[in-house]
């Protein structure tokens, strides 16, 4: 087999030599963490390069059908290393000491992890990309080595075992039962003559991955890690690991357990509908901004579960004249507008987080509260221009006001839920949007109607050039979003039969 | 004639915005000649605009989201140009009334102009997703205007304001999608398109009465809670007390005007087609609103929650016209947007000026200032006069319009209104006015001096508008009855329509 066959596969390549080669030459070189961080920037640019050029791939299979290469995998292999680079690019100003160079190679080989887990289409493969990105995050969380991160290490871990476990076990009673590890074959395999016991699976697979995906009620670990892990880690778990378990979940459930479409429709439909609404409102009494901000990516999480309730509703319904899309059924529809929230949120996050980042660096110093309390962004306006002003964008995108990011997903998912004739469920979402503006603006006006908690601070270069990168992706995303929605529908259609 | 004058219209304040932002102290030039702009613009639009005309004029039609269905759409006809036209006018105005600004300029004039590109985006949009874009960009600005420069419970009225109109925003929203998605086009395609979708709702078969019914509430309790009409206007006296001079003049004079615009762009078509029983109850918010609001504002001590009061009133000939449907209320109740538009500013820039002149805007504790600054209170007197409805200025037109026409065809209401209302409104004008301005000075305010130049000129333009605009309404008035004509083709009364 010569050595372009793999060409799809060269990003994760790349990134995993890099990763060693970091490592390596981080223990050999003194002082070598900038260096690192700049050569984990450029090879993230390549991969994100190598990836981009095969966006919209006709499906290759490789390592014995364990691998596939497609638009769904592109999709979020993009938003993957999108993420990375901007975490890297912030990091550039704050993991340049000693030891900076495991910080690099472990957010890689979680790059890595998380590419392998969209692309898996076996339920090895899948676990085994699962725990790469789980275990490098799982360290990441503690990096700073403050009680507060060992805490919320700690918690993430547990939780995140936990979670492993429940899914592993769900994953091993559908390979008893069916014989193969292999999504496709599961799905072929007739479930239903096997009674109880692919309740029980799904049950546990549902868990599991409710647990990753983090809806209520698995959701308690997430406040707890986003607010105690370092700043820069909980952007890339928000906005790039919590992702990871959206791909997972909808390959096995959507591919493989289309058989019990009609008991996860249910679930999901309860889930979806509890997850966001209480997300909302725990968001509404919080005061520290990561915590907000943590409930508001659960109430995410739940907008974006609105798509099983819509696959299952109208899974191999005919194709309907949806939007201006020409005839499409509207199950595609759900999912595409599921991946282009998963697309904005994941900028959003990052966006915020990087922004919090900023803020609890600046403050952080010689400061002996906690510097992601809410009362720390009094006046943010005045003290830091630039990061109040991206992270106003942010938040206005988040609450899905136009055009920016945010609203294109809802747009789409929400319509997708009137044509599979879940109305009630669209008109639940549309008002938790609204519900989510109360802690959205609250922010706001701290950030920019407060008199300002303290002098001018010096913004950090590694920190603004993140933000205005992603400031200006969301925004495009909301101002030109017609090629988005196009791939993503392209992406969608690969979950669906032909 | 100048191409995609209407895209200019919007792009040239919003790139003032930008650059005023970063012009520092040099912003109020910057938005001057921002504000000028458009203001020359939309004069030699109206030059050109034919008045005769029933259909959509200076329209530019570009793909902007095909695979929605979203396309840039502008254009004006009779309903939305006249309030292009209050827009630019009251955006110079205001701008030149904040001159002495030494707060923030540069975000205070950018806020401004912003403004500018939001509420002239909402007369102009033809498609409703680019409409609820502006329709929602417009809370941005006000929302920093009261929030930054506000008094003192500044951040409550900030954040009230916003959440109010937003929610409202939402439920208008959701009607919106109720539409797009119930109508599709001979194509089999989804459009924005307002007029398509408008003319679409009198299809009983593409739109049974019972869901129009609902759709037209949602959109229906937007606009009437931007107007704002009774009882959604609570967020209203909260945010004008708490606003800077220049935030009450915009929310006011033009932000007010949008939930009327949408009566006549949305509401107005719709009205044949959905139950008989919204009129009553338009009506009847409109009468409560007219004399609710004059009654609330006779009660006030503050001279600017009078004045808030007083738009609630009124707004509310806005709505009865609308409601009353008649040529004559319809052509008087877009007249009465203009004018109010016109003779609040300077109600709010009178109020504001005693402010910072004399410290308080409580009306027990002023007195005699006409002695300190009698061209102020000459101004401020033709104001107030103005805005009770004396003859020969534009508000008495646009009222007895609206009476004389409602009393056709909603006779009762009307009386109530008139006997109710009218005196009333008399008032506490002349009240507020006399305790203020006339009577011996007090002593605190021998020091009290005419307000800056740039003020009062700001003021005098206004009254030489109103009085223009009074003595001559044919000038704008041609436009809006042709408007008025057009919005009524389908049909002619409210007896064919079976409601009287």
């Amino acid at each position: 087999m010569e050595f372009s066959h793999y060409a799809p596969l060269w990003g994760e390549a790349l990134l995993t030599f890099l990763a060693v080669l970091v490592v390596l030459l981080g223990s050999l070189m003194k002082n070598s963490g900038k260096l690192m961080g700049y050569l984990s920037a450029a090879g993230l640019v390549v991969a994100l390069g190598l990836v981009a050029s095969n966006l919209t791939i006709k499906p290759a299979l490789f390592f014995f059908d364990t691998i596939s290469v497609d638009a769904l995998s592109q999709f979020f292999k993009v938003v993957f290393l999108v993420v990375s680079l901007l975490v890297v690019i912030a990091s550039l100003s704050r993991y340049t000491g000693k030891g900076a160079e495991e910080y690099y190679a472990l957010l890689l080989f979680a790059t890595v992890g998380m590419m392998v887990v969209s692309s898996s289409i076996d339920i090895v493969t899948l676990f085994v990309g699962f725990e790469l990105a789980s275990l490098s995050t799982y360290a990441m969380a503690a990096f700073d080595k403050s009680k507060k991160n060992l805490e919320a290490a700690m918690k993430y871990f547990i939780f995140g075992s936990v979670a492993s476990a429940f899914m592993l076990f769900g994953l091993s009673l559908l390979y008893g039962m069916t014989g193969s590890t292999h999504l496709a074959d599961i799905a072929a395999a007739s479930l239903a003559n096997f009674g109880p016991a692919t309740l029980v699976a799904l049950l546990f697979v549902i868990v599991g991955f409710g647990f990753k995906m983090a809806l209520v009620p698995f959701h308690m670990w997430a406040p707890d890690t986003y607010e105690g892990a370092p700043p820069l880690v909980s952007a890339l778990l928000a906005a790039g690991s919590k992702k990871m378990g959206f791909v997972a979940a909808f390959r096995v459930i959507i591919i493989a357990l289309v058989a019990l479409r009609m008991e996860w429709y249910m679930a999901f439909a309860i889930l979806a509908t509890v997850t966001m609404t209480l997300g909302n409102l725990a968001a509404c009494w919080q005061n520290n901004v990561r915590r907000i901000l943590a409930y508001s990516s659960i109430a995410q999480a739940g907008y974006i579960a609105i798509a099983f309730v819509v696959v299952g509703a109208a899974y191999g319904a005919a194709p309907v004249n949806v939007l201006n899309l020409g005839l499409v059924p509207a199950d595609q529809l759900g999912i595409a507008g599921a991946l282009l929230l998963i697309l904005g949120h994941a900028l959003m996050k990052t966006g915020a987080f990087i922004g919090t980042a900023q803020v609890s660096s600046m403050v952080s110093k010689g400061s002996e509260t906690d510097p992601d309390d809410i009362s720390n962004y009094a006046g943010l306006a005045k003290r830091a221009p630039i990061t109040a002003f991206c992270m106003l964008i942010f938040m206005f995108a988040l609450a899905g006001i136009p055009p920016t990011a945010g609203y294109i997903g809802k747009f789409v998912l929400f319509s997708s839920a009137i044509y599979s004739g879940l109305v009630w469920l669209a008109v639940i979402a549309i008002l938790n949007s609204a519900l989510s503006l109360v802690y959205y603006l609250r922010i706001i006006s701290y950030m920019y109607l407060k008199e300002p908690a303290g002098p001018k601070m010096a913004e950090q270069k590694g920190y603004v050039v993140a933000l205005v990168l992603t400031l200006l992706a969301v925004v495009w995303i909301g101002v030109f979003p017609d090629a988005f929605i196009n791939w993503a529908m392209q992406a969608a259609a690969v979950l669906l039969p032909q | 004639m100048i191409s995609n004058v209407i895209s200019l219209l919007i792009a040239i304040p919003l790139l003032g915005a930008v650059v005023s932002f970063f012009a520092g102290t040099k912003a109020k030039f910057v938005a001057l000649i921002a504000s000028l702009i458009p203001l020359a613009l939309s004069l030699q639009m109206y030059m050109e605009f034919d008045k005769t005309s029933k259909l959509m004029q200076f329209v530019e039609s570009y793909d902007w989201v095909p695979s929605l269905g979203v396309k840039y759409t502008v254009g004006v006809d009779g309903i939305g140009f006249p309030l292009v036209l209050l827009s630019t006018i009251v955006s110079v105005l205001v701008i030149i009334y904040s001159w002495g600004e030494t707060k923030k300029p540069n975000q205070y004039f950018a806020l401004l102009l912003l403004n500018e590109v939001g509420v002239l985006g909402v007369f102009t949009s033809l498609d409703f997703f680019l409409f609820y874009i502006f329709w929602e960009i417009v809370l941005i600005p006000m929302f920093f205007l009261i929030g930054s420069w506000g008094g003192p419970r500044k951040d409550y009225a900030a954040i009230k304001f916003f959440i109010y109109t937003h929610v409202a925003s939402l439920v208008m929203l959701l009607a919106i999608f109720a539409l797009y998605f119930t109508y599709q086009t001979p194509e089999g395609t989804r459009t924005f398109d307002m007029l398509t979708l408008l003319a679409a709702t009198a299809d009983k078969t593409i739109f049974p009465t019972g869901l129009l019914n609902i759709i037209f509430a949602g959109l229906l309790l937007g606009f009437l809670v931007k107007m704002p009409a009774f009882p959604f206007h609570t967020w209203l006296p909260d945010a004008h007390v708490e606003a800077p001079t220049a935030g009450s003049v915009v929310l006011a004079a033009l932000l007010l005007k949008m939930g009327g615009y949408g009566l006549f762009r949305v509401i107005m078509p719709m009205l044949p087609s959905v139950d008989k029983a919204f009129v009553t109850i338009i009506a009847v918010i409109a009468v409560i609103s007219i004399v609710y609001g004059a009654f609330m504002a006779l009660a006030q001590k503050d001279i600017k929650k009078l004045v808030a009061y007083s738009s609630v009133s009124h707004m509310g000939f806005v709505t009865l016209g609308a409601v009353a449907f008649t040529w004559m209320s319809v052509t008087g109740a877009m007249f009465q947007q203009f004018s109010h538009g016109i003779i609040t500013c300077v109600l709010f820039m009178s109020a504001g000026t005693i402010q910072h002149v004399v410290g308080t805007r409580v009306i027990a504790d002023l007195g005699g200032l006409a002695d300190r600054m009698p061209k102020f209170a000459v101004l401020m007197m033709a104001g107030f006069m103005a805005s009770l409805g004396l003859p020969g200025m534009s508000g008495f037109v646009a009222e007895f319009m609206v009476l004389t026409g409602s009393y056709a065809t909603l006779p009762s209401y009307t009386m109530f209104v008139v006997f109710l209302s009218v005196a009333i409104t008399a008032a506490y004008h002349l009240w507020a006015m006399q305790k203020a301005m006339f009577g011996p000075i007090l002593k605190k305010y021998m020091n009290v001096h005419e307000p800056h130049a740039y003020e009062l000129f700001s003021m005098a333009m206004i009254i030489v508008l109103s009085l223009i605009f009074g003595i001559q309404p044919g000038l704008i008035t041609d436009i809006m009855g042709t408007a008025a004509t057009q919005v009524m083709e389908p049909v002619i009364t409210l007896t064919q329509m079976g409601v009287i």
